[in-house]
């Protein structure tokens, strides 16, 4: 060792020795106490004008971070396995987001949608989806997109036909609004929570939609509808042939055999619909990636964990 | 036409953050270098010296007086063109190397192209910097930037010269370099105008000086003016005396460096052969015998005492004072 | 005289400058950093459900204006600071140079250092766009609201570099009168309060003072207005900014640069230099 200057390999070792207990140490200390509550659930700055302040001239990526928040903020909710699932800070995050950049489109739709899905599984908060979109609309007047999502809203968490009717009628007197609006405000009008208007609703996301989830989830959804209607068509097969005298307990293959199927009726998913051989009762079979079947109105879609 | 000439030249400066006070820098400095000839300007540390220096440069602004140096005020572009500086314990772009700097120097004066090249490694040449031309300035050890500054100073070849303490940071062989490198400019007709508190610089180079302390201007005028050439008395060193002669008389001063040995400061008036033979009279033995002259550090030194001393000017004045 | 400009001269001194900062370590360091962040913002979109494109472009167009601020800002108060405090400004002026020609060299050769500097950073953002744009299907690419590449990019990044031009002003400005530590200050400060400018005009809907209104009016005219160069977000959403937009705009800065220059050569023009 020459004097003055120090050797490396010891004192390295050393430094790793201290930051290795001290890791563990902290480690220990967290098990004993538990880690703070998440950053995400403060919101330090409530204001979107103090926001938009603070942020000087970089608002836009400010809206991207709160964007993101609200994203994360979500769907960590949603993975939660907590009885009560708390999405108090979804409204604020994105009023956050758009309060800094009014023209963010995606914030918008996103709020719209899942601000208005019923508990337990979502906020069910309609009122604050209205009040989003409405904010979008005084930003770009000429959205019709907004309308739309407006429209849903009303149909599906305020189950309020004639307000979704309105808003679909609104929209499409709007330049360049997709062609299906007025069919909607006609068949929401006539057909309130029919199976056919939300059929009409999703095939209309579908086609309108420029997101990718959003796409899957309308496809979701009508694959669902379509269970739905099989299985009413098939629960009638079942009963025509109990009226008949068929034999219980009554299973697919017997059916098949009688002539009344060509052939096991399985869902869009591949999954055999399941029939309850004492009571004839017909549901979705087990596994499948269609359940849960909703009730009309049907719920809005999840959003995909990746 | 002067090359350079001052009049009245003052600069205060406020002292102090709450209540400033003026604190004067320079007295009125009056004074006419004339072409051609290397003018010392000599002084303790802080007598004024870079002041009036920086003054001439117009870095900072006078608070009363006059200047002109080649008959043109100060700050004209045209005369800037033909003058030279070199500032004290210089500092360069030390991101550039010596050919760079120069270039970029030249190249304010107007060089360009091949006749700029020539000219920085005719420059680089003179003050000896070699290869080392190429390594950036922030390699550089003092002497080296000092020669560049001498470099830079020269660029443009200047009429008037101005060096403020010129040696500073040298070894003995840097500023014999120096020294060489002033004589010649003299021999070419250029005028320098160097400040030192280094005397024996002033005395092998300058055919006229000044003396500044505390910002008056103490003594100017040529050497040979302010230094007499009269003698000042005599040394005298004898050894093997069995006591101490006794001072008095024309025995001004008497010390012992060793046991019997003696060195006697004796008036100029005695006469040095009568004096040894009484000294040496009682068995002593003559070791040297020196005549003593007025030197350049004797003028000095008197001036500076003289500042000091009767402190007219410490402290305080109202401006409108002249010296 | 000292008030007489040559445009040879003026370039010579811009040209060193320039030079000085392709020297500069801490400038390298800083349009690198600024790259790897463009660059990055690919990893980021992830995060974004489909936000991609916005998030490259909204970070990658912060990272060239905050950047670009930076190096405005500390290398702008650097320029003359250093000079002075270093004493490497006592050669210089005993040039034939008057100190408005230093002032001016000054300012040009950082104002073409940030050029190269934005254009720099601009360019990876677009390649980074270009690279982004060629890997995503094209059903995703028909919704964009503009196209990955769009020219509206390089019209947000000059207006971002007129504004620098004019940060980069004050920045010389503060440095010839005060300590480097305090023009960084003020500097950075009149920058902030350059972004609230909008607000003060608002202040008449909430004071009812009528003296103070019309000082908050006054100041809101006098006092720079930065947020008009900022066409970031409308870039990013495909608003259209108009060519009459630009030069106004543009205009404005150029005017608020000749009067600050205008001061700081004053201020330099009668300093002492001890």
């Amino acid at each position: 060792m020459r004097p003055g200057r120090l050797p490396i390999a010891p004192f390295l070792a050393a430094a790793g020795l201290f930051v290795g207990a001290a890791a563990g140490l902290q480690a220990m200390r967290d098990r004993a106490f538990g880690t703070d509550t998440p950053a995400e659930q403060v919101l330090y700055v409530q204001s979107p004008e103090v926001a938009r302040r603070l942020a000087l001239s970089y608002d836009a990526i400010a809206a991207d971070v709160y964007w993101i928040r609200a994203l994360q903020h979500f769907g960590g909710q949603r993975k939660a396995t907590t009885q009560s699932k708390n999405y108090e800070l979804l409204f604020p995050l994105l009023d956050m987001s758009t309060g800094l950049d009014p023209y963010f489109n995606i914030a918008y739709r996103f709020g719209a949608i899942f601000l208005s899905e019923p508990k337990p599984g979502g906020p069910g908060r309609p009122d604050l989806a209205i009040k989003l979109l409405e904010k979008g609309i005084a930003a770009s007047p000429n959205k019709w997109q907004y309308y739309q999502d407006a429209g849903f809203v009303h149909f599906w968490g305020m189950h309020d036909y004639p307000g979704a009717a309105a808003w679909f009628e609104r929209g499409s007197k709007l330049p360049g609004s997709a062609w299906f609006l007025k069919s909607l405000a006609a068949v929401t009008m006539a057909q309130g929570g029919q199976r056919e208007s939300s059929r009409l609703l999703f095939k209309a996301i579908l086609e309108s939609s420029d997101n990718d989830w959003m796409r899957k989830d309308a496809r979701h959804r009508l694959e669902q509808l379509d269970a739905m209607d099989a299985i009413d068509s098939l629960r009638k097969v079942v009963a025509t042939y109990r009226e008949r005298g068929g034999p219980t307990p009554v299973t697919w293959q017997a059916l098949v055999r009688a002539g009344y199927l060509r052939a096991i009726p399985t869902d869009s998913a591949g999954v055999v619909f399941s029939l309850g051989p004492w009571s004839g009762d017909v549901s979705l079979g087990e596994g499948s990636s269609l359940a849960p079947l909703p009730d009309t109105p049907v719920a809005p879609p999840p959003v995909p964990t990746r | 036409m002067a090359a350079i000439e001052t009049t009245g030249l003052a600069k205060d400066y406020r002292v102090g953050f709450w209540r400033p006070r003026p604190y004067r820098a320079l007295h009125g400095l009056t004074l006419t270098v004339e072409s051609g000839e290397v003018f010392g300007f000599l002084g303790p540390n802080g007598a004024g010296k870079t002041t009036t220096l920086k003054l001439l440069m117009q870095l900072i602004y006078p608070t009363a007086g006059t200047a002109s140096i080649l008959g043109r005020p100060l700050g004209d572009l045209e005369m800037k063109r033909r003058i030279g500086y070199l500032p004290e314990n210089p500092y360069f772009y030390d991101y550039l190397t010596a050919e760079e700097l120069l270039g970029y120097f030249a190249g304010l004066f107007g060089y360009k192209g091949a006749d700029r090249k020539v000219r920085v490694d005719r420059l680089l040449d003179e003050v000896g910097l070699g290869a080392e031309r190429r390594m950036q300035l922030r390699k550089f050890s003092k002497g080296m930037v000092q020669r560049v500054g001498l470099a830079q100073a020269l660029i443009n070849d200047p009429e008037v010269i101005f060096l403020d303490e010129p040696m500073s940071g040298l070894d003995p062989l840097g500023r014999k370099d120096v020294r060489g490198l002033i004589l010649r400019l003299r021999d070419q007709g250029r005028t320098v105008f160097f400040s030192s508190h280094i005397l024996s610089d002033a005395e092998t180079l300058c055919s006229r000086i000044a003396i500044v302390a505390k910002g008056n201007l103490m003594a100017s005028g040529t050497l040979s003016d302010l230094v007499t050439a009269q003698r000042n008395g005599w040394d005298i060193v004898i050894d093997g005396l069995a006591q101490a002669p006794a001072a008095g008389g024309a025995l001004r001063k008497v010390t012992s460096l060793a046991p019997g040995r003696f060195v006697i400061d004796a008036q100029p008036t005695a006469d040095p052969l009568d004096l040894v033979r009484a000294l040496t009279a009682g068995g002593g033995r003559l070791v040297s015998i020196n005549p003593v002259h007025d030197t350049l550090e004797d003028l000095f030194v008197r001036q500076v005492d003289q500042a000091a001393g009767t402190d007219r000017f410490g402290g305080a004045e109202p401006m409108g004072k002249s010296a | 005289m000292s008030a007489m400009v040559s445009v040879p001269t003026v370039a010579r001194i811009a040209a060193n400058v320039f030079k000085e900062s392709v020297r500069d370590k801490v400038l390298y360091s800083i349009v690198l950093f600024a790259v790897i962040v463009i660059a990055a913002s690919l990893l980021l979109g992830q995060l974004t459900a489909g936000q991609e494109v916005k998030i490259i472009k909204d970070l990658g167009l912060a990272a060239i204006s905050l950047f670009g601020h930076f190096i405005a800002i500390f290398i702008g108060i650097g320029l003359v600071s250093k000079e002075v405090e270093r004493r490497s400004i006592y050669a210089l002026l005993a040039k034939p140079m008057s100190r408005a020609e230093l002032v001016l060299g000054k300012y040009c050769g950082l104002v073409s250092t940030l050029t190269v500097n934005v254009v720099v950073m601009t360019a990876a953002l677009v390649v980074v766009l270009a690279i982004y744009g060629a890997t995503v299907e094209p059903q995703i690419r028909n919704t964009w609201e503009a196209p990955a590449v769009d020219p509206a990019l390089a019209t947000a990044a000059f207006l971002t570099l007129v504004e620098l031009s004019v940060v980069t002003a004050i920045a010389i400005c503060f440095s010839t009168f005060t300590s480097p530590v305090l023009a960084a200050a003020f500097t950075v400060g009149l920058v902030i309060a350059g972004q609230f400018s909008a607000d003060l005009k608002n202040f008449e809907h909430i004071v009812d003072n009528h003296a103070a209104t019309w000082l908050l009016n006054a100041l809101y005219y006098v006092l720079p207005n930065l947020a008009p160069f900022d066409v970031k977000a409308q870039v990013v959403h495909a608003q259209p900014v108009t060519p009459t937009y630009v030069l106004l705009t543009t205009g404005y800065g150029a005017l608020y640069v000749s009067a600050l220059l205008a001061l700081a050569t004053l201020f330099f023009s009668r300093r002492d230099f001890k």
